[in-house]
């Protein structure tokens, strides 16, 4: 039925032991306070480290606190401290093998341009432009702006189909027939120019009479990257 | 202690009321709390998920042989349903065969009966976990349906593809899928709180921690692994699920996410999940092996701790799975290390199954045999996983066919001859019945063979650089010659000849459940609290006031003092 | 009752009852999914100093005021355990009932909070941020919200004088969403 005192031994707790939950509580309270003025003494002294103190070291010694007193762990069998302990232990580990992936924007030898461009689009808005203009476009059309080269566009999209070297002989193209146009090929060149060429990257080739396995791109680029898109299909055409 | 448990159970001993009288059909089968229902719930839904899963399989390797073909029993396999399929099939035997059969299955039903319990402590939260498993397989299966259909992102399903649906055009599978994972997470950890409370707490009297058999250890601490490892991911899911719903962010870098933090979320959990799901299959065979060649375990003390530092190390070594993800080189260094040091806890383990063979009375029973071959294949894979665990060697190749060789000859051990293993080996139990032994050995040899005839193709394949998740090679002229079509149409037909033999399992389970020959409580002659009582095992598992007290460890076979070549457990002095 | 509870449930090889093993081993399991996703969010922000001017925006008052909320309900909560082991059930009932006072008083002082930004337009999508703060709190709330109903369960029970010892337990969760709180308030409302 109801617990009495003699079945506490059973409980696995040690006996004996008196908390004042009052006393632990008012403790709480305390610190609890201190932690919400910190920051506001931290603006005052420009201290920033008095708020880390305040708000994190007192969130572990609160936290502490109830977990010993109020979730008895202190009169606990060892092995539920153990299993709580292991957990925390992987979390760190957890955090510890990730950070330096996710925290850094920048390594020996690379750069996360779009973390970057974020940061500094974020900082440059609040110091004083409008929230819509630091709204992104959408991610694909951002990191291209962010760092768009018409080559390495060129080498991610066309070159599957078109070849490296504007030749047509890309992987993928081996497959297809119409076979992918080659840019070298003087042949080609007749009767193409430089609109023509803007507009098959932008609407698919079947928008001007060919063949539907040339898709249309315009969805990623900007009518200044179509230009520079062009322009880089351009020379691959051999001089006259 | 022991005096504090035994008052504690004359108190209870009238607490199990037999109120079951006039149990319906549906309260007592389909809403049971015992312990050994919803463990046959469990194996059910498993190995019918592992019949869809297979089926996916047949389907894509007969596209990946014949590209184009219509394939019988499909149609034509468009590349979108390829992915889909793919992804789908190593989602379904990772998540909904390999764990609920391995752990949840015969986790359920050996562990109360091994520790001589009557039955899980928290019935009604085990029934509870079935029902949520019940609903992810459901909502699983119900993602292929849907418009745009199936998730074809993987089963590690890295954002920005799984986040968006304008990437993956399946936004409404994607979404399902990921809803199905977490509620099967879910369920595993609700199953979990069973599993270990019960074995740390709920052994018989006189049960020490080194009597418990070894199945029981492997798979508590499998359960344990688990539930570390399984929350940032669960955290990680909300966040994609968000992405994927409400357009948040948190995996989009032009707005501070970061795709990368999912592959270590991904990945932190799914390292040590290759190890939830190994330990409980080697605890099988390793259980197996002693009955049948009448030996005791070679090392229990061994294995025991052994599994523990697999278990703990499992953790230190995630990142091995993105050597070529623009990890930092000096952490691959470190992956590495912990990645070929992790080999040698899993090889001392197999060491330990070859000393308990040794010099023992073998008999080559059906279960035994497919423990000898998961030690074989397994140690097959195992070895290949050194070349994957070096990170220049990993550069060539990662994401080739010679991954996914290696992971099928872990896995396929784990899943498969694990289940068969365990199978064959507990029906008598489970059942009442024996299962006929020649269509046992027939249905053995007709698995084993067609699948190594299978996966050796395609590590030959995955040296010449085939690359993963790719619908048809022939558009890849340096690889789409007709000797390597070839390698890929070998291992089709012996997917095919392997799928044919399974109709000889089915058959054999049938006849044996109806009409095979009655088991009796102990047919294996084995030491183990289970084989005590009757086949099957009435509810309760053993009468109230006759709870099987141990006396000594469960491998006792072949003890000089005795005349039986066995000792079980439970007989006094 | 329909289904009488196994003699398994009474052993205990390890010395803890089973129950509160059990919760034991629940909230270890929370830890790392409250720390997973704390962790992320906490390298993320360190990486994006941007964020300071969308965290500005929290409302740290009415975040402390809910702080405290939790604070007295945990010490509610201790004081009907108190009362459970002593045996006097109608008391434990009555203090579990002012600790489910004080979830609903957090859910409520929550709903307005979240009703003022996001009529402010600092909506889960507005900023990374505002994802990470408005799914690391949803979460918590998700398992108060868990809680007070699990509460309510044992309390009726507890006001019949059975199933006392379930208040211990019922209490030892409660405790862990309020040190997830005590972890969650600095770092969404006070680190700014």
């Amino acid at each position: 039925m109801s617990e009495n005192n003699e079945q506490r031994d059973e409980q696995g707790h040690d006996d004996g032991h008196h908390v004042n939950y009052f006393k632990i509580y008012v403790i709480l309270l305390i610190l609890f306070a201190i932690s919400v003025v910190g920051p506001e003494v931290d603006e005052l002294t420009g201290l920033r480290w008095i708020t880390l103190i305040t708000a994190f070291g007192i969130a572990f010694v609160k936290a502490r606190l109830v977990v010993n007193n109020f979730m008895h762990l202190a009169w606990e069998r060892r092995i539920a401290k153990w299993l709580l302990a292991s957990s925390l232990i992987l979390l760190l580990l957890f955090v510890a093998g990730v950070a330096p992936d996710v925290m850094n924007h920048e390594g020996n030898n690379w750069e996360n341009v779009a973390a970057k461009q974020a940061v500094e689009r974020g900082l440059a808005a609040a110091s004083g432009y409008s929230e819509e203009e630091a709204e992104s476009e959408g991610p694909v059309e951002e990191v291209i702006a962010a760092g768009f080269s018409a080559q390495n566009s060129f080498g991610q999209i066309c070159a599957t189909c078109h070849g490296v070297g504007g030749e047509g002989d890309g992987i993928a193209g081996a497959a297809l027939d119409p076979a992918p146009a080659s840019f070298i090929d003087p042949v080609f060149w007749q009767g193409r120019d430089r609109d023509r060429v803007i507009t098959v990257i932008r609407d698919g080739a079947a928008a001007v009479g060919g063949s539907a396995l040339m898709a249309p791109w315009g969805a990623l680029y900007t009518d200044d990257q179509l230009e520079q898109m062009a322009d880089y299909v351009m020379s691959f055409r051999p001089n006259q | 202690m022991a005096d504090t448990l035994a008052e504690v159970q004359k108190q209870e001993v009238h607490g199990h009321d037999h109120d079951h009288h006039d149990q319906g059909f549906v309260s007592k089968y389909i809403f049971s709390t015992d312990h050994k229902i919803i463990a046959m719930q469990y194996l059910f839904t498993g190995m019918l998920m592992g019949v869809i899963g297979g089926y996916m399989a047949y389907v894509f390797r007969m596209q990946l042989a014949f590209p184009g073909i219509s394939v019988p029993g499909f149609g034509q396999v468009s590349p979108g349903e390829y992915n889909s399929l793919i992804t789908n099939h190593g989602s379904i035997m990772i998540f909904w065969v390999a764990m609920p059969v391995l752990i949840a299955a015969f986790g359920n039903y050996l562990i109360p009966l091994m520790i001589g319990a009557d039955d899980m402590v928290f019935p009604r939260i085990n029934r509870l976990s079935f029902q949520v498993f019940f609903v992810s397989s459901v909502v699983l299966l119900l993602s292929l349906f849907v418009e745009g259909g199936g998730f074809g992102g993987a089963w590690t399903s890295y954002p920005p593809l799984s986040a968006s649906g304008d990437y993956n055009l399946t936004q409404l599978g994607a979404s399902l899928w990921l809803i199905a994972v977490a509620l099967e997470f879910v369920a595993f950890l609700l199953g979990g709180i069973n599993f270990i409370t019960t074995l740390m707490n709920s052994r018989a009297p006189g049960m020490k921690a080194y009597d418990i058999p070894m199945v029981c250890w492997m798979i508590v601490i499998a359960s344990i692994l688990f539930m570390l490892s399984v929350g940032p991911l669960l955290a990680g899911a909300v966040m994609l699920l968000f992405d994927q719903t409400l357009n948040t962010g948190f995996y989009d870098p032009a707005r501070g996410g970061d795709p990368i933090l999912w592959q270590h979320l991904f990945w932190f959990f799914g390292h040590p999940e290759v190890y939830v799901v190994l330990l409980p299959a080697i605890g099988i065979t390793v259980d197996v092996m002693a009955t049948f060649s009448r030996k005791k375990l070679f090392g229990y003390k061994l294995v025991l701790y052994t599994a523990v530092a697999t278990g703990v190390l499992s953790f230190f070594v995630w990142a091995h799975h993105q050597f070529i993800a623009g990890i930092d080189p000096r952490m691959a260094n470190v992956f590495t290390v912990t990645t070929l040091l992790i080999s040698v806890p899993i090889a001392e383990m197999l060491f330990v199954m070859i000393a308990t063979l040794y010099g023992g009375s073998i008999t080559l029973t059906t279960p035994m045999l497919w423990a000898l071959a998961f030690l074989a294949e397994f140690l097959i894979g195992g070895v290949t996983g050194i070349f994957l665990g070096a990170s220049g060697a990993d550069i060539y190749f990662h994401d080739t066919y010679f991954v996914l060789a290696h992971f099928h000859y872990t896995f396929f051990p784990i899943a498969i001859i694990g289940t068969f293993c365990a199978f064959t080996y507990w029906f008598p139990k489970m059942f009442g019945k024996m299962m006929n032994e020649t269509l046992g050995k027939i249905h053995f040899w007709g698995t084993i063979i067609p699948f190594n005839f299978i996966f050796i193709p395609l590590f030959v394949l995955g040296m010449g650089g085939q690359h993963r998740r790719i619908y048809n090679f022939e558009h890849f002229p340096e690889i789409a010659g007709p000797e390597y079509f070839q390698l890929r149409q070998i291992a089709t037909i012996a997917l095919l000849i392997m799928l044919a033999f399974q109709a000889v399992f089915f058959f054999n389970v049938v006849m044996s459940w109806w009409k095979g020959e009655k088991a009796g409580r102990n047919p294996w002659r084995a030491n183990t609290l289970e084989w005590t009582t009757e086949s099957p095992p009435p509810h309760g598992n053993w009468p109230v006031e006759d709870l099987p007290t141990v006396y000594r460890g469960p491998y006792e076979y072949g003890h000089p003092d005795r005349e039986e070549d066995y000792w079980p457990q439970n007989l006094p002095g | 009752m329909a289904h009488a509870r196994p003699i398994a449930t009474t052993r205990s090889a390890t010395g803890i009852p089973t129950p509160r093993l059990a919760v034991w081993w629940i909230l270890a399991s929370e830890v790392v999914i409250f720390g997973g996703l704390l962790g992320a969010y906490l390298m993320h922000r360190i990486g994006h100093p941007e964020w300071a001017e969308a965290a500005s925006h929290t409302q740290t008052w009415i975040g402390a005021v809910n702080t405290f909320v939790l604070l007295t309900s945990s010490f509610t909560a201790v004081l009907a355990h108190q009362a459970a082991e002593k045996g006097k059930g109608k008391e434990a009932a009555k203090l579990l009932a002012f600790t489910i006072l004080g979830a609903l008083t957090f859910l409520m002082i929550k709903s307005y909070e979240w009703t003022i930004e996001i009529m402010a337009g600092y909506t889960i999508t507005a900023n990374t941020f505002w994802s990470f703060y408005y799914t690391a709190a949803g979460l918590h709330a998700l398992h108060v919200i868990a809680g007070a109903i699990i509460m309510g369960f044992i309390a009726v029970d507890a006001y019949r004088g059975r199933e006392l010892h379930r208040v211990e337990i019922i209490g030892i969760y409660w405790h862990f969403v309020d040190v997830v709180w005590i972890f969650l308030f600095p770092l969404l409302y006070i680190a700014k």
